[in-house]
């Protein structure tokens, strides 16, 4: 399955774009997307990001089912 | 006032400005329920960094999810306290120091729910919104800034 996957804030930076395509197997949750993410990018290890499921911040637990929008979202800043 | 509020539009491009806050204040004169006022505003600080002193934020937004998100708060404020009204204005792009980027405003019959709605409403807004913010030093480096 396949599945668009935007960053904001340091995590664009380190990904070098805002958004890309994610391809994956089946069956996957947060908690192993998040495994993948800090594969392509190590940079993003040491950085504390939370991940959001069609706009709703998602627990590690959650499946990922297509169609399906992913935000890695670093330390909010507004105010 | 009704349950349901129809979602207002919050992000602005660049700073707001002191002559936007005084025709908000301006336009309540007509809502003679109103008794007390209660605003926030949001100034950016020229903070010391290693690279230098911040010279402004450029701020980025998960906008969708955040629009949804300030209708989400406005809900909880009109369900927790007596408002009369509520607006909120938050600053995409780059707001220099000294200038606004969140102006929080509310209006009840009675002060105490308008002080009281005001300070969840910016605790809400700092925790729970998809905004992040770059801080610009003078020298060209930056850093990114996360609420505490």
């Amino acid at each position: 399955m396949s599945f668009h996957v935007k960053y904001y804030g340091m995590l664009a930076e380190i990904a070098g774009m805002s958004d890309e395509v994610w391809n994956a197997d089946a069956s996957l949750t947060v908690g192993k997307f998040r495994s993948q993410i800090l594969e392509r990018y190590p940079a993003m290890r040491d950085k504390k990001f939370k991940i959001a499921v069609n706009q709703k911040i998602a627990e590690d637990f959650v499946p990922i089912e297509t169609p399906a929008e992913i935000a890695l979202l670093p330390p909010f800043a507004g105010g | 006032m009704e349950n349901t509020h129809k979602a207002k539009k919050v992000f602005v491009q660049g700073p707001i400005s002191p002559d936007f806050v005084a025709r908000s204040i301006a336009s309540h004169q007509s809502k003679t329920g109103i008794g007390a006022h209660a605003i926030f505003l949001g100034q950016i600080r020229a903070d010391q960094k290693d690279g230098g002193a911040v010279t402004g934020i450029e701020y980025t937004a998960y906008e969708e999810m955040a629009e949804q998100t300030f209708h989400e708060i406005r809900e909880a404020a009109f369900s927790k306290f007596e408002l009369s009204c509520m607006h909120i204005y938050h600053s995409l792009g780059l707001v220099p120091t000294g200038e606004i980027s969140l102006f929080v405003f509310v209006s009840s019959p009675h002060r105490r729910a308008a002080f009281e709605a005001l300070e969840y409403l910016v605790e809400e807004i700092k925790a729970n919104v998809p905004i992040f913010g770059k801080e610009i030093m003078g020298e060209g480096g930056h850093v990114w800034k996360e609420n505490s």
